[in-house]
């Protein structure tokens, strides 16, 4: 299939483009920003007979508080984040990781649903949802299911999402008083790169420096996302001082499951990914202490 | 092939060609505006950006599909020889251009930056605003200089800072 053979379709509606992707005989694939798709069908790896242009359909664009949640439009995008006050003051994780997706050209057409369909595991905004309780409503033209996101994921690329599935609502569960979260990233360089390893961090506070409950979130270090259950279930112990942070680090050194890619080898990954959850902790004491 | 409209740096214009084709392909190849340029074609470099409803993106990651009766200024648009923008103008004064593949896509990114603030920038915040565009002549210094200028004319200009 050549590219000028590809058709482009335009739903007005959800309704209307649910209905055109669970046509069978139809090859279609989504399309939003276009940031990683258009640049796919330039490599030959997307070709789709039909792409099903979504990125204007409003009724998907969206920040809203309701029922104690925020709930995101899957076509919201990393700039409409970056600029919620309402996520800068409940969610302030994922405005920090949208700050790292690229550079201002791909946050302002690059789209939240888009980074969590195309399950990239360095995709930057992934970690931060994660240690937020994320679940996913996906819907077909008939119906509905809810899953949380660390279900969604199967694979580099891949997902639990059907031909005739979409995402179309985003729930994080903002923090609280006493919660604070921090995102930290490593890459070639700061602007506009692709993660070497990224780092979500969500922490409820009970006072001083003793943690009540924490949640770690690790970006590129294995083939999909991964919480870092035992460096989680040590954070509770005791107050979080400065050395008790090096211990934490030292565990995750051993939790993590890293690969050598193009971008770095296991080893280097598995060291950073230690340094940077040590660094985020020690900037989210100092904020909390600050706070 | 279909016919497409769209509104180019204030005048509607029409193309017809494959729904597929990039907005930058678009611009360059049916409407002769060449400023914008194609480098990695990948939304790395920042070559072909323009401001689409007046915020920069990559016009080499847009189908013509997806902006049918939108918004688009290039750097065209942002100003020419004979109507040169403030930042253009402080662009040749301060020497911020070597080969000027780059220069184009920088030019508008550097637009869409100062339209959106009313305060003389920081050389971080600079920075951070040309993040998506890169340059492997000047080495940035006197882009960022160059940037800093036309922040400081704008708002003389318009009252705010006096010199």
């Amino acid at each position: 299939m050549l590219v000028s053979e590809i058709e482009v379709v335009t739903p007005a509606t959800l309704k209307e483009c649910l209905t055109m992707i669970a046509n069978e005989d139809m090859n279609t694939r989504l399309i939003a920003g276009g940031t990683d798709a258009v640049v796919r069908m330039k490599e030959g790896k997307w070709r789709p007979s039909t792409w099903v242009n979504i990125k204007g359909l409003r009724e998907l664009r969206y920040i809203i508080e309701k029922d104690g949640a925020i709930h995101i439009g899957p076509l919201t995008t990393h700039t409409d984040i970056i600029k919620s006050s309402l996520l800068q003051k409940k969610a302030n994780v994922l405005v920090e990781a949208s700050r790292e997706v690229g550079a201002i050209q791909m946050q302002n057409v690059g789209t939240i649903g888009g980074n969590i369909g195309t399950a990239s595991p360095a995709g930057d905004t992934l970690p931060a949802l994660y240690v937020l309780n994320t679940v996913l409503e996906l819907s077909t033209r008939n119906s509905k299911r809810i899953v949380p996101i660390e279900e969604f994921f199967t694979g580099p690329g891949r997902t639990i999402l059907k031909k005739n599935e979409m995402i179309t609502n985003i729930i994080v569960q903002p923090h609280g008083e006493n919660e604070i979260g921090i995102f930290q990233k490593l890459g070639p360089r700061k602007a506009q790169s692709i993660s070497i390893v990224n780092v979500a961090i969500s922490l409820l506070m009970e006072k001083d420096r003793q943690v009540l409950s924490g949640k770690i979130a690790f970006g590129s270090v294995a083939p999909t996302i991964i919480r870092a259950k035992k460096c989680e279930s040590i954070l509770t112990l005791h107050p979080l001082t400065d050395e008790m942070i090096q211990n934490v680090a030292k565990v995750a050194w051993k939790e993590v499951m890293p690969i050598t890619d193009v971008r770095a080898t296991a080893e280097y990954r598995r060291d950073m990914a230690s340094s940077l959850l040590e660094r985020g902790l020690y900037r989210l004491m100092r904020r909390w202490e600050n706070k | 092939m279909l016919t497409f409209y769209l509104k180019v740096n204030g005048s509607t214009r029409t193309v017809l060609c494959h729904p597929t084709k990039t907005l930058l392909d678009v611009l360059r190849e049916d409407f002769q505006l060449t400023a914008s340029k194609e480098c990695c074609g990948k939304g790395e470099c920042g070559s072909c950006s323009v401001l689409l409803n007046g915020e920069v993106v990559c016009s080499c990651l847009i189908l013509i599909s997806q902006v049918i009766n939108q918004e688009i200024i290039t750097c065209e648009g942002v100003g020419l020889t004979t109507n040169m923008d403030i930042i253009q103008e402080s662009f040749g004064a301060e020497g911020a251009t070597q080969c000027g593949y780059c220069t184009p896509g920088i030019i508008v990114s550097a637009k869409a930056f100062l339209n959106g603030i009313d305060y003389v920038p920081t050389e971080d915040e600079i920075k951070t605003a040309l993040g998506g565009n890169l340059c492997r002549c000047t080495g940035y210094t006197k882009i960022i200089k160059a940037i800093r200028t036309a922040a400081e004319k704008e708002l003389v200009i318009k009252g705010t800072v006096t010199n």
